[in-house]
C-alpha cells in the first residue's frame, strides 16, 4: 500500500462504508476520495445522514472502512488493529466533541491530563504539558475547577486543551459549537483558528452552522455519502468563505 | 498509580450509591464473619489434635452420662494398673450442678450452671483458661486459691454475675434443679476472664460431694444422684498412640462394668454434643453462608452494572482518547475490587474489635459454648470476601465495556 498523495496529510482513497440491516445493505459512504493538506482547516458540511460523522470517524480511526484506504501522515489507519488504533489516536489525534464529554469527577487539569496518562511521561512532564495546553485556551487559572463549575464555553475550551495536550497531528471536531451560545461559539472558533495558524494544526470540523464553516480554509459538502461540489444553496446559504 | 487515582475518583461519582452499596457489603460481611467465626470455632473444637489432645470418659449407654464418683480416681489415672500402662498427662472431673438462687422464681436472672471440679484444674485443663495471658491468669489464680482455702467458694462468669445482680464477696444459696433438695451455700470469690465462660460458674467438687454426704446424714438416705454424680472425666494424653492404649485400658477394665464407660477424643465428644445442632449448623454452613456470598456478589454486580451503563459514553470517550479496552476493563474491575476490599475489611476488622472487645464474643449458646469469639483470621476474611465477590460481581459488567463502540460518541450528530 502507498499514500495516494504525498502533499496531503490526510488521504482518503476510494472509501466505502456500509452497514447491514437484515439482508439490506445501507451505504453511508460510497467510493469517497478526499485529501487534506497539512495545516488546513477543513469544514465538512451536509444534511443529516449524509455521512459527515462517519467520514470523521474513519479518518480519526474510530471506525474502519469496508473498502478503500485512509492514510494520515505516513500511516495507513484503515489497516490498523484496534490496539494499534488506540495508541495511534492517543498520539496523533485530538478530539473535540459537541457536548465536551469531560469526566465530571475530574478537575479541568485532570481532564486535560487524561490522554497523557497513557504516555511514558513523569508527573513533572505531564504537568508542564497540561499547563501549556490550559494557557493556550486561557484557562490556566481554572485548572482545579470541576466541569460543573465551568460554563459551556469554558468546558469546550477544556475539551480543546485535552485535544491538543498530546500535540497531535490532526484535530477532529464534531460540531464543536453546536451546544454553545453565539459568543462562546465565536470564541471557540477563534481558538481553533489560532491553533491552526500558530501551531500549524490540521483541523477537520463537522458542522451544520454556516457561520462556523466560514471560519475554515475550505468547505467540503457531503450528500448521500459522496462529496459534492455544489451544495443546496438554501441550506448552506452564506457558508462559503 | 495514575489509574488508581482515576478509580478513586470514579467511586466518588455517586456518593449515595457508593455508600449504600458499601453499607450492604459491610452488613453482609458482618453476618458472614459471625457465621464463619461460629463454624470455625466449632470446627477447631471438633478437629482432632495430633498432640496433647484430650479424651472424654463418659457413661457408655446413657445420656446424660451419670457415673458413680468412685470411678473418678481410677479414671484420672487412665485406669492404669500394670507396668507399661499409659497414664494421662493431666485430668479433671466434671460434675454438673444446675440450680437457681431463688427457689420459687427460676429464670435468667437466678439461673446458675456450675462445673464442680478441682479448682486447680481450671488453669491446666480448661480450654482457653489454660492459655491465658499473665494478667488474667494471675487474677484467676487468686480466685482459685480462695476456692482451695474455702471450698464453698464459687467463681462466676462476668455476664452471669451481672445477671444475678451479685458482686465478688457476696454469698449466694443455690437451690439444686438437677440435684433436687440439695442446697449449696457459696461465696463468690472471683470471675472468669471475659469470653467463653461468661455464663458459667465453677464450684469446688469437694463441696458438692460433702453436701451429698451431709444430705444422707441429715435425711437418713442417700441423695438419688449420689451414685450418679460424676458426669465427665477429661484426660490429656501426649499423642494418638497413647490415647489408643489408654482407651484399651479403660474399656477393658473390670472396674467399669456397671455402668460401662467409653472414652472418645474431645473433638469426637464435642461432635456428639453438637449432633443435636447438626441441621442448624448445616444450614449455616451450606445454605446461609453461600447465599450471603452470592447476594453480596449480586449487590456489587447490580451497582457496577448501573455504573457501567451510566458511563458508557464516558468509557467511549476514554477509548477515543486512546485507552485500550483492557484498560477500561481494569478501571471498572479495579474500582469494584477496591470498593469490595475496603468495605469488607472495614466490616470484618470492625466486627473483630467490636465483638471481641465490647461484647466478649458472639452470644450464641450452643452445647457447652455460651459465646464465640471472632477468630483472628476474620481480620483478612473481609478483604478476601470483598475481593472475590467484587471480582465475581463485576467481571461481566466490566467485560461488557469491551463492546462499547467509540463511534457511538459521535453518532448523535451524524
Amino acid at each position: 500500500m502507498s499514500r495516494v498523495s504525498d502533499s496531503a496529510i490526510v488521504n482518503v482513497s476510494g472509501v466505502s462504508r456500509y452497514f447491514k440491516r437484515g439482508s439490506e445493505r445501507v451505504s453511508v459512504l460510497d467510493d469517497l476520495n478526499l485529501q487534506v493538506p497539512e495545516g488546513q482547516f477543513l469544514a465538512l458540511m451536509g444534511p443529516s445522514g449524509s455521512g459527515k460523522t462517519t467520514l470523521l470517524n474513519l479518518i480519526a480511526g474510530l471506525d474502519t472502512p469496508n473498502e478503500g484506504e485512509i492514510w494520515v501522515g505516513e500511516q495507513c489507519v484503515s489497516s490498523m488493529s484496534e490496539a494499534q488504533l488506540a495508541r495511534w489516536r492517543n498520539e496523533h489525534v485530538g478530539f473535540v466533541f459537541q457536548f465536551y464529554h469531560l469526566l465530571p469527577v475530574l478537575s479541568a487539569y485532570e481532564n486535560v491530563e487524561l490522554p497523557l496518562l497513557l504516555m511514558p511521561l513523569n508527573a513533572k512532564a505531564r504537568k508542564k504539558q497540561v499547563m501549556t495546553a490550559l494557557e493556550l485556551v486561557g484557562l490556566e487559572d481554572r485548572n482545579s475547577h470541576l466541569p460543573s463549575q465551568l460554563s459551556g464555553g469554558q468546558q469546550q475550551r477544556v475539551g480543546i486543551a485535552r485535544a491538543i495536550v498530546t500535540d497531535p497531528t490532526l484535530i477532529v471536531a464534531d460540531e464543536p459549537t453546536g451546544d454553545l451560545d453565539a459568543k462562546s461559539a465565536h470564541e471557540i472558533l477563534d481558538l481553533l483558528g489560532t491553533l491552526q495558524r500558530a501551531l500549524n494544526k490540521t483541523i477537520l470540523m463537522v458542522t451544520h452552522d454556516p457561520r462556523a464553516a466560514r471560519r475554515a480554509d475550505r468547505i467540503q459538502y457531503l450528500d448521500k455519502g459522496r462529496l459534492v461540489d455544489t451544495p443546496d444553496e438554501e441550506l448552506y446559504e452564506g457558508a462559503r468563505p | 498509580m495514575k489509574f488508581f487515582l482515576l478509580i478513586i475518583r470514579n467511586l466518588r461519582r455517586n456518593l449515595v450509591r457508593s455508600m449504600l452499596t458499601g453499607a450492604g457489603v459491610m452488613v453482609l460481611v458482618f453476618v458472614i464473619t459471625l457465621i464463619w467465626s461460629i463454624l470455625g470455632f466449632l470446627d477447631e473444637a471438633t478437629s482432632t489434635k495430633t498432640s496433647n489432645f484430650k479424651g472424654i470418659v463418659t457413661e457408655k449407654w446413657s445420656i446424660p452420662s451419670q457415673m458413680p464418683f468412685s470411678y473418678a480416681s481410677t479414671l484420672e489415672e487412665g485406669a492404669a494398673r500394670e507396668a507399661g500402662d499409659v497414664k494421662p498427662i493431666d485430668s479433671m472431673t466434671w460434675q454438673f450442678f444446675i440450680g437457681s438462687i431463688d427457689k420459687t422464681n427460676i429464670g435468667f436472672s437466678t439461673f446458675v450452671f456450675s462445673f464442680c471440679m478441682e479448682p486447680r484444674k481450671l488453669l491446666t485443663m480448661m480450654d482457653e483458661l489454660d492459655s491465658l495471658a499473665p494478667g488474667p491468669r494471675g487474677e484467676l489464680d487468686q480466685a482459685i486459691k480462695a476456692m482451695e482455702q474455702n471450698r464453698q467458694g464459687i467463681i462466676v462468669g462476668q455476664k452471669r454475675l451481672a445477671a444475678l445482680g451479685k458482686r465478688i464477696g457476696d454469698r449466694i444459696k443455690i437451690f439444686g434443679l438437677n440435684y433436687r433438695d440439695l442446697e449449696l451455700e457459696c461465696e463468690i470469690v472471683g470471675t472468669f476472664p471475659a469470653g467463653r465462660y461468661d455464663n458459667n460458674s465453677c464450684i469446688n467438687r469437694d463441696y458438692l460431694n460433702a453436701s451429698l454426704d451431709a444430705f444422707k446424714a441429715s435425711t437418713g438416705k442417700a441423695h438419688p444422684l449420689a451414685e450418679k454424680s460424676l458426669n465427665l472425666v477429661w484426660v490429656k494424653v501426649p499423642d494418638s498412640k497413647a490415647f489408643d492404649k489408654m482407651s484399651d485400658q479403660i474399656t477393658k477394665s473390670p472396674m467399669f462394668s456397671t455402668p460401662a464407660v467409653k472414652i472418645e477424643t474431645a473433638s469426637s465428644g464435642v461432635s456428639n454434643f453438637l449432633a443435636a445442632y447438626k441441621d442448624l449448623l448445616g444450614i449455616l454452613r451450606w445454605i446461609l453462608a453461600p447465599s450471603i456470598i452470592v447476594t453480596l456478589a449480586v449487590v456489587i454486580s447490580n451497582s457496577i452494572s448501573i455504573s457501567v451503563r451510566e458511563r458508557r459514553k464516558e468509557m467511549a470517550v476514554l477509548k477515543v482518547l486512546g485507552f485500550r479496552p483492557g484498560q477500561i476493563v481494569i478501571l471498572v474491575l479495579g474500582g469494584a475490587v477496591l470498593f469490595g476490599v475496603v468495605a469488607g475489611s472495614i466490616s470484618s476488622i470492625g466486627t473483630y474489635f467490636f465483638v471481641n472487645r465490647f461484647l466478649g464474643g458472639i452470644p450464641f449458646p450452643i452445647a457447652f459454648f455460651s459465646s464465640f469469639p471472632i477468630l483472628d483470621s476474620a481480620l483478612w476474611w473481609g478483604a478476601a470476601i470483598g475481593f472475590v465477590t467484587a471480582f465475581a460481581g463485576s467481571i461481566m459488567p466490566a467485560l461488557s465495556t469491551r463492546s462499547i463502540k467509540v463511534a457511538d460518541v459521535f453518532s448523535k450528530v451524524a
